[in-house]
């Protein structure tokens, strides 16, 4: 293939998730025979723009041209025959299968002779290939279940790349790779390049991009913001391109200089939680907003569980003002603890259920008497807090499942208002919400602090944790690595200079 | 990622798939049931005589139904209320002959144990309901053989000269009655049906989702242990035979009922009245209008099929398994 | 890298000591009543045929399905092998079970398929009108194989037919994409849409194949019982039990590469348990309960949920 031609142009690529707008009118061009690194923030459209282009997600607009021929795929095995492959983030391959049979999975045909698969064949030759990898100690006839998950990404490496692809993803799976593994999935990328063909590398890790990519393009809340050749920019300069979003400041606080009660309300303790946080201990006072952040797999989200007292197989203490330990949920509930889960759909809310349900569950034994339900006093209690969030609804007998995404979350908070739960875990509260929800949520965030009420506000976005949070921590491989007192001179790269 | 787990409903239950509609079908049901039967019966089915031999097979049914009712809303299934009034009934009938009142907690204990023992598996190992309980049906099944294995055992006189409508009546009501208040007016319902439309997020509301399930299942048996003494007073000793196939007649009955079987908060109180004649009354029927049992079966199999693709909620189903 | 302890050998290591196991414990507990080579040999014949069964439901439970329509099925196939055989001798037999068998199978896949609806549901409604179709099918009256028609009623008749079946499990898991896909689809089923996998095709697939197996469990259970009844009030539930014991253990053992030498093992060891409860004195009617509580302790070793998991 000759080098420097255009391999792949993507024009106009567009994807909506119903308020959301994931990728936003991106163009760009990736040329054979380079290793182009995709670099942004949580959330900036990066996965979304490769599972377009392999067939995971349908396009939402916009056409990709690979090699001349406008492509349109319908799912992975299609993309694998039109050239592309992905290694995905999360395990790729499947249970209950041979390594050889997960390797061909979708591309049994050469072996194939009048619908007789040949086993020995197609063992021999994902051996050949393992061989030919290095990954001589994994044997394609073995079930690929006696394997661990990095041997299992090894197989997925091979999987993706054997049929030698034009356009090779790789989606976030350093991470999950050893040293030795890294150094492998290098090598082969290389080779790609060598060849002429090329690799699309999704990565956080800005060092490792710096020295194994040639070219970088930044994109920035969905939009492509610039391709910058990696020999001519360091981390910094990468950082810069990588933040500097619209802030929407109207909505954000604009009082600086708060003092901070002296009065803790929680204090968390050595809480590790296997796989996914390691000792992190932080104390949270009365009527501050603290903020998390940090990279999505960086286990601040589990810090909100804990917190909650949902987390399985926690260490470590969590403990209230007056000693109260809170181990499981009921207790958290009952000692007004309130948790709203970046999983809107299935951690927060009863989705088959009507909205009068979903916000009385929690207060139910407040509101009964001798045990005793009414109806009649269940309605005005979901009636009165439904309203107070201004949650546009039909009634509260209308099922949740069709209201939007921030009205489902005024619903959240409209419950644990009405419950009067004094410290407010909320895990990304404006995920997939529109700006006027926003401002409205908030507002509601300062007002509760007026009222000395405490918030973990755990956030995906750099700019809101900014704009709202009176002390903000972040998080790294599962462990809090800075702490930032709320002020006007902080900005994004003092934080994503602790995320990365 | 809605797109994923699109399902793309078929026309047919596009058209009847309003929630309005599901509702109103079971009413709608019996009603169309109910006067199919007495225009070809010729208004038999509704003489006096025939409306009491047809209570009086509705009594020990609706009881079990009401526990299962519970079972069913959090979306799991129980299979054990056949080979559970086998086991409660022989406990029942051996007790008869020391004191009436004890026999009858025996076989509510009785119940009650077979239950938890479900709810344990279910609850503890994460076991599918429907595995235990064809489990534990089994075994239960065995149990009852193996007590009856020799001869069939009695009961004493005196639980058999209690049988009279007025006791039968008076016991499923007052199941009925307590069951609606607690599922109505108690936290109970709230949580078994929460449970059922969604467990994790019922757990993050802070329900206790596996003492509810857990209870649920132990409620389940305590009221078919009850309905073995209403079945007890009817029949007055016991075979290995003794509740055969009840699992699958309450789950037909709660299906025609219009239970959706995916559980969660569109069930109705009702289901388990309606649900539970409407059975007795198509049952009643076909025999009437003499009908041989495979053409009663291979209609009910039909009615049965037609009503769960009308009130299935497939939106509650991410994947149908 | 591969650890022994998930190597084939060692899968198969299990089962020969839970096989020596349960042998070594009731041939201490009853030494003249149980476990002379005549004994096992007839134990390893009885529990061939539910293993057939236990083949073709493999290829459902992995994909996460379940099927309470077998039991009746292997009446009516059964009933309409006999029907056809007073005719067409073995090949009205064998064409008739395998054929009827593997026709429903085809209509519950698309029922299943049309419906939307749990596959556990559907069958049950299906079972219901297949016990009245069979009952129907046979006249109300008990059906005879004929004396000459008994090549598979015992060795090595019966051998053969259940080895065939499972060799051509053995192929099919190995040798076509159906085993694969199957496979694939239990363990993931966005995953396996997005790999291009046609998941109603290979569940229609899935049901076919189960109730073809069905087919040949019907002419080894007739011919091993000589006669078959049809009846109706759901009597057929209970043979759907002892073939899904061996796919609990073929699914248990699948991790090691050897699931259908474990459904024919597994089988053979519920044989042993049940032989070993009689030979101690057990009433046969104990067979339930030993059913049904190896059953819970298979799959509360196998079938558990993650902690934290949603279990319905």
């Amino acid at each position: 293939m000759e080098k420097g031609k255009i391999l792949l142009n993507a024009e106009h690529i567009d994807k909506r998730f119903g308020i959301t707008h994931a990728v936003n009118d991106v163009s760009l061009t990736v040329s054979a025979g380079e290793i182009r690194a995709l670099i942004g923030e949580n959330g900036s459209g990066k996965s979304t723009f490769c599972q377009m282009l392999c067939g995971i997600y349908t396009i939402g607009g916009g056409t990709f041209t690979l090699d001349g021929q406008e492509v349109h795929v319908k799912n992975q095995v299609e993309a694998n025959k039109l050239g592309v492959s992905i290694i995905v983030q999360e395990m790729g391959t499947l249970s209950g299968l041979t390594v050889a049979e997960n390797i061909f999975l979708g591309h049994e045909d050469p072996f194939m002779h009048n619908g007789i698969k040949d086993t020995r064949a197609m063992i021999k030759e994902g051996q050949r290939l393992l061989d030919e990898y290095g990954f001589s100690g994994i044997r394609a006839g073995s079930m690929i279940d006696s394997y661990n998950f990095e041997d299992r990404k090894l197989v997925e490496i091979v999987k993706a790349t054997y049929m030698k692809p034009k356009i090779l993803i790789v989606d976030e799976t350093t991470t999950a790779l050893s040293q030795n593994g890294r150094l492998e999935l290098y090598k082969i990328m290389d080779a790609v390049r060598a060849d002429g063909r090329s690799v699309i590398f999704i990565s956080h890790d800005l060092n490792e991009i710096l020295t194994h990519c040639d070219t970088i393009s930044i994109l920035r809340d969905g939009e492509y913001i610039d391709t910058v050749n990696a020999k001519e920019i360091d981390e910094d300069g990468l950082k810069r391109l990588m933040v500097g979003r619209e802030i929407g400041s109207a909505y954000y606080r604009t009082d600086y200089g708060k003092a901070i009660s002296p009065e803790v309300v929680l204090s968390v303790k050595d809480v590790t939680v296997p796989n996914q946080i390691y000792d992190v201990s932080f104390e949270l006072h009365r009527g501050e907003i603290l903020g998390f952040g940090g990279l999505s797999e960086c286990g601040m989200h589990e810090v909100g569980k804990a917190v909650f007292g949902a987390s399985l197989d926690r260490k470590g203490t969590v403990t209230l003002a007056d000693g109260t330990q809170i181990n499981d949920i009921p207790t958290a509930i009952h000692h007004s603890i309130a948790y709203a889960s970046k999983d809107r759909d299935n951690e927060s809310i009863i989705l088959n259920e009507s909205i009068r349900n979903n916000i009385v569950l929690p207060s139910l034994d407040d509101l009964a008497e001798n045990h005793i339900l009414k109806a009649g006093k269940l309605n005005r209690f979901a009636q009165e807090f439904a309203d107070k969030m201004q949650t546009k609804m039909q009634g509260i007998h209308q099922f949740i499942s069709d209201l939007s995404g921030g009205n489902k979350q005024k619903v959240v908070l409209a419950r644990w208002l009405g419950k009067g739960s004094d410290i407010l875990v909320l895990d990304s509260p404006t995920r997939g919400i529109d700006v006027k929800v926003k401002q409205a949520i908030y507002a509601l965030m300062q007002e509760l602090t007026a009222q000395g009420k405490s918030i973990i506000m755990i956030s995906e976005e750099i700019p809101e944790l900014l704009g709202m949070s009176d002390r903000i921590l972040i998080m790294k491989d599962g462990k809090i690595n800075g702490e930032f007192m709320r002020s006007e001179s902080l900005s994004e790269e003092d934080l994503i200079a602790k995320m990365v | 990622m809605a797109e994923k787990n699109e399902l793309r409903p078929s026309k047919i239950s596009e058209f009847f798939g309003s929630d309005t509609f599901k509702g109103l079908l079971p009413f709608i049901g019996l009603v169309v049931i109910l006067g199919i039967m007495y225009w070809l019966t010729e208004g038999r089915i509704m003489q006096p005589k025939r409306l009491r031999l047809l209570l009086s097979q509705v009594y020990y049914p609706m009881i079990v139904a009401t526990g299962v009712f519970f079972v069913m809303t959090l979306g799991s299934i129980d299979f054990t209320e056949g080979s559970t009034l086998g086991v409660a009934s022989i406990v029942v009938s051996v007790l008869s002959f020391y004191s009436i009142p004890l026999a009858v907690l025996g076989g509510i204990l009785t119940g009650a144990a077979i239950g938890a023992v479900n709810g344990f598996f279910h609850v503890r190992f994460r076991l599918q309901s429907f595995i235990v309980t064809i489990c534990t049906m089994y075994l239960f099944r065995g149990v009852c053989a193996y007590l009856t294995t020799e001869t069939a055992i009695p009961a004493s006189a005196e639980i058999k000269a209690l049988d009279s409508d007025n006791l039968k009546i008076a016991i499923t009501l007052g199941v009925l009655i307590i069951a609606f208040f607690l599922f109505k007016f108690t936290r109970i319902g709230n949580d078994v049906k929460a449970v059922g439309s969604g467990e994790t997020a019922a757990r993050f509301s802070g329900v206790r989702t596996d003492r509810v399930k857990f209870l649920a299942f132990v409620a389940a048996g305590a009221l078919t242990g009850l309905a073995a003494f209403v079945n007890v007073i009817k029949v007055g000793s016991i075979t290995s035979t003794a509740g055969n196939q009840l699992e699958t007649q309450i789950l037909i009955s709660l299906v025609l009922g219009g239970l959706p079987i995916t559980g969660g908060a569109k069930v109705r109180f009702s289901n388990i009245v309606v649900g539970t004649l409407m059975y007795t009354v198509l049952n009643n029927g076909l025999v009437m209008l003499g009908f041989e049992s495979a053409t009663q079966q291979l209609i009910k199999g039909i009615v049965f099929l037609i009503f769960v693709a009308l009130t299935i909620d497939r939106k509650a189903l991410k994947v149908i398994k | 890298m591969q650890s022994f302890k998930n190597s084939k050998f060692y899968g198969f290591m299990i089962l020969a000591a839970m096989v020596l196991f349960f042998y070594a414990l009731f041939k201490i507990l009853t030494p003249s009543n149980f476990g002379s080579p005549a004994n096992l040999y007839s134990y390893f014949q009885s529990s061939i045929i539910y293993s057939v069964g236990g083949c073709g439901l493999y290829f459902i439970v992995v994909m996460g399905l379940f099927d309470f329509a077998v039991g009746a099925n292997i009446v009516l196939s059964s009933i309409v092998g006999v029907i056809l055989s007073e005719k067409f001798g073995y090949a009205g037999f064998i064409i008739g079970c395998i054929g009827c068998g593997t026709l429903i199978g085809v209509i519950i896949g698309m029922l299943y398929n049309r419906l939307n609806v749990p596959s556990m549901i559907v069958t049950v409604g299906i079972m219901l009108i297949l016990e009245s179709v069979a009952v129907f099918t046979a006249g109300g009256v008990k059906q005879t194989l004929a004396p000459e028609l008994r090549f598979f009623s015992g060795a090595p008749g019966n051998i053969i037919l259940a080895a065939f079946a499972f060799a051509l499990m053995w192929f099919i898991l190995n040798y076509t994409r159906i085993g694969t896909y199957c496979n694939a689809i239990g363990s993931n089923e966005f995953t396996a849409k997005n790999m291009g996998i046609d998941v109603k095709k290979y569940k229609l697939i899935g049901f076919a194949l189960l109730h073809f197996f069905v087919g040949i469990m019907a002419i080894l259970t007739v011919s091993y019982g000589t006669t078959m009844t049809a009846l109706t009030g759901m009597s057929t539930m209970s043979r759907n039990f002892q073939p899904l014991m061996g796919t609990f253990f073929g699914v248990a053992f699948r991790k090691y590469g050897t699931p259908i030498s474990a459904i024919v093992i597994g089988e053979f060891i519920i044989a042993i348990i049940f032989n070993g409860f009689v030979a101690l004195g057990a009433p046969t009617t104990i067979q339930n309960v030993v059913t049904g509580g190896a059953l819970l302790a298979i799959v509360t070793l196998t079938a558990r949920g993650g902690r934290g998991s949603v279990v319905k």
